[in-house]
């Protein structure tokens, strides 16, 4: 086990890119988790003096918004919103399309077809507008936003596993496993479903950086929770002022990108390191 | 229409005027009008329900239905009514019935003549039952005396001043009698392609963008408008518009349409004039109400305690950056004839309110007196702002808050509808005649479940009813102005809803633009004579 762990660990690493994106992901992680530490206070209290630059004042290194807001602290509590619904919202659109693909692919018939047709429905409802269709329908609360953008992103997901399942359902060690009269269940989540997960987790590496960017549009259109400070808000609130204090949007927008694309940078060094077909290349 | 002198306004102006910093010229070129050319204007604000809304709805259908419709006068910057579809309305001595000459040759966009018969279709289906509500209970009766004479019967002696601001007013728009006689007016698909009087006919309405409105040829007004086409366009955000009026793809704004930081810059190059005339009849203040439907809110001592813990000087500073000013009372300061100094004042004072609060029956329990829902009405940038500050300032005096900031039509649906909130912000501009604008908040006949800008909190002081009574009827300019202030007096002690700061709002035009801002509510007027200078 320990072997394998050295093995997968190896040739992450041999990604460079990978190591970067890995790095400044436990970055954003440690902020997020120090954030109540190193500002004590609600981030969302005004403090001082309006748009003050940053740079300019030590108590406020990245300076102040158009209300007076510390931006340092609303960047590292918004860190915390961010990675938090990314992950939530990752993790349920991971399980809902497990189950759909794997459903699909192990049972076929209708109800294979069913299912198809449903996640094709899903697909070609453009993604923004169903989220803020979901959120405007069920409110402005984080828990409703991670939902919504769990249930817009499950549809690769699931067409993924059932492509994999497809092809594993038929191998000869499931065929065995049925032949010793092994459960459905059993086969599909104990057996086939490990064989089947590797790209996937690749995938859903993937969709916590598409959340994160679904999260950051949502309440930059006004629409994320007001209770809460977070990366997309920042930017919305601050965009009026983008001609004089374009740091308020510019600091935030920097955070989004870093994270996304260090999100991105971590699938790629997955997938090199999980997808059998890559190794030795 | 005694009791206002021009001095009077003068005063008001000059002072809004200075205080902006800017003195635009928008007027001040002697040169005859020029025709042609498209109009792009819009607002401060986002697109309409519908183009027209019969039972208000408003700033954003009244900028768009009062470039179709007309009404029978018109109030000038220097308040004196100026006659618009009625060529002369004259009181009886009695003051119980007033009689309406109708300027002849009017025709509606359709082609069909404007007759007696429209206004007292008006008068009797659409102003008393819809638009005016309770505001024109006394009228008894409309009959046409003669094709272009009307007389209004009423059951009590109505003040001038109020009547004439009535039908100068939002309520006051005249609309065909051909087209909605037998139908239900508030739902009547044609709404969203209204056939006025107006200087403008509706082209098209392509929702999400525009609506492109043509000249109407046939217009009464010979002459007018002035430009061939006038599109009101919708941007969502001020920083937008500031970047449209710069790409030369917007001509004019009212009700400040860009951010307050952007208006120097713009001014700045030469091309663009601030212009704070022409809002002394559409004063705008952002408010704060208390639903008295909850038990906490009900008590008075809470709803004061709580304004003594807003800081309204950091709300016109940091949020309005200065183009707002903490309000005194219901009344704007704005409103020359009716306002008054002397009423109960809430100074920011945070250990006060906490006092009062715990002296209400609210001490601290584990960390919070209670929990409030504040739903701060999405629809201006700055509510945003002011919902994260309350719910910080409130935060202050230990209540545990639940911010929401919800868009337009949710907004209004949670405020005015529904009554979900505990309290709210929102905003409204009220007439320099405060019947029924500024009192339907307050009494009891401005509960209307659904109509949006009224009494949403539930208020009802037999006390309050019957002051906004007697100002109903009392038709001695003096003694009204006395109850005005008794008025006022009363909403700042019970404090159901009030005014937070008074708005100073500001309209961005291109310098080309000309004859703009002439009115007193210039954004409800029908923008005929505008026109362009290129």
């Amino acid at each position: 086990m320990i072997a394998l762990f050295i093995d997968f660990a190896r040739r992450f690493a041999r990604n460079r890119a990978a190591l970067v994106g890995l790095f400044l992901v436990l970055v954003v992680i440690g902020v997020a988790i120090a954030a109540p530490w190193w500002f004590p206070r609600n981030p969302l209290r005004i403090v001082g003096r309006p748009e003050i630059w940053p740079f300019v004042s030590p108590r406020y290194p990245l300076g102040t918004d158009s209300l007076g807001r510390d931006i340092a602290a609303m960047t590292a509590y918004g860190a915390r919103t961010t990675l938090l619904i990314g992950l939530c919202a990752s993790l349920t659109a991971t399980i809902i399309g497990i189950t759909v693909g794997a459903t699909a692919a192990y049972v076929g018939g209708w109800v294979d077809e069913l299912l198809m047709r449903m996640t094709e429905l899903f697909q070609t409802i453009p993604n923004l507008i169903f989220v803020l269709t979901i959120v405007s329908i069920l409110g402005q609360k984080i828990e409703y936003v991670t939902i919504a953008v769990g249930v817009v992103t499950w549809t690769p997901i699931a067409r993924l596993t059932r492509a994999e399942f497809m092809s594993l359902r038929d191998r000869e060690f499931v065929q065995a496993c049925r032949a010793m009269g092994m459960g459905s269940l059993r086969i599909m989540f104990g057996e086939i479903l490990p064989n089947a997960l590797p790209p996937v987790i690749v995938l859903s590496s993937l969709v916590v950086a598409g959340a994160v960017l679904f999260e950051s549009a949502v309440a930059f259109l006004g629409l994320g929770d007001p209770n809460v400070t977070s990366w997309g808000q920042l930017i919305g609130d601050g965009r009026t002022l983008i001609r004089s204090s374009w740091y308020i949007c510019a600091v935030p927008g920097l955070a989004i990108m870093l994270t996304v694309l260090a999100l991105n940078l971590v699938g790629d060094g997955l997938n090199d390191a999980l997808n059998p077909k890559l190794r030795d290349r | 229409m005694s009791g206002f002198t021009r001095r009077d306004f003068l005063m008001t102006t000059a002072g809004a005027v200075l205080a902006s910093g800017f003195a635009g010229s928008s007027s001040a070129v002697a040169s005859a009008p020029k025709r042609g050319g498209t109009l792009v204007g819009t607002w401060g604000g986002f697109e309409p329900q519908s183009l027209f809304v019969p039972a208000g709805g408003g700033s954003s259908p009244y900028f768009t239905s009062t470039k179709v419709f007309e009404r029978l006068l018109r109030l000038t910057v220097d308040l004196k009514f100026e006659p618009v579809l009625a060529l002369d309305i004259k009181p009886a001595e009695d003051f119980r019935s007033y009689t309406i000459k109708l300027r002849p040759n009017v025709t509606w966009h359709d082609g069909k003549p404007l007759t007696a018969d429209d206004l007292v279709f008006n008068a009797m289906e659409y102003w008393k039952p819809i638009s005016a509500g309770v505001t024109l209970d006394a009228l008894e009766g409309a009959e046409a005396v003669d094709p272009l004479t009307v007389v209004l019967k009423f059951k009590v002696p109505v003040p001038e001043f109020f009547l004439k601001s009535v039908l100068a007013g939002k309520a006051g728009l005249v609309i065909p009698k051909h087209i909605y006689a037998g139908s239900n007016i508030i739902t009547n698909p044609v709404n969203n392609t209204p056939i006025g009087t107006g200087p403008f006919k509706v082209k098209e309405w392509v929702r999400g963008s525009h609506v492109e409105f043509v000249r109407h040829d046939a217009y009464w007004n010979a002459g007018m408008p002035y430009v061939d086409k006038l599109v009101i366009r919708w941007w969502r955000d001020p920083a937008s518009r500031s970047a449209a009026f710069e790409a030369g793809q917007l001509d004019i704004g009212t009700f400040n349409p860009i951010p307050a930081p952007d208006i120097a810059r713009l001014i700045g190059t030469k091309k663009f004039i601030a212009e704070t005339k022409g809002y002394s009849n559409s004063a705008w203040i952002t408010s704060v109400e208390f639903n008295q439907r909850r038990e906490i809110f009900k008590k008075r001592e809470v709803r004061q305690a709580l304004m003594h813990a807003i800081d309204r000087s950091f709300i016109s500073d940091t949020i309005f950056f200065g183009r707002a000013h903490p309000s005194i009372g219901a009344i704007p300061s704005s409103n020359s004839i009716f306002f008054t100094k002397d009423v109960q004042d809430y100074p920011f004072d945070v250990k006060k309110a906490a006092k009062l609060l715990d002296a209400a029956g609210y001490p601290v329990k584990s960390g919070s007196r209670f929990k409030m829902s504040l739903v701060s009405a999405g629809w201006f940038e700055e509510n945003v702002k002011i919902g994260q500050y309350l719910k910080q300032a409130f935060e202050d005096v230990d209540i545990t808050v639940e911010l929401a900031i919800p868009d337009r039509a949710t907004s209004l649906k949670r405020i005015y509808s529904d009554y979900e909130y505990d309290v709210a912000v929102s905003n409204n501009s009220g007439s320099i005649e405060l019947i029924p604008q500024t009192t339907q908040y307050y009494t009891t006949d401005g509960i209307v479940k659904g109509a949006a800008f009224r009494n949403a909190t539930g208020y009802s002081n037999p006390k309050m009813d019957e002051i906004v009574g007697k100002m109903a009827v009392e038709t001695d300019e003096k003694k009204r102005v006395s109850l005005v202030h008794e008025f006022d007096k009363l909403a700042a002690i019970d404090a159901p809803i009030l005014p937070m700061v008074d708005l100073e709002p500001v309209t961005i035009a291109r310098s080309d633009v000309r004859d703009h801002s002439l009115t007193a509510d210039f954004m409800g007027e029908s923008w005929a004579e505008v026109w362009l200078d290129r």
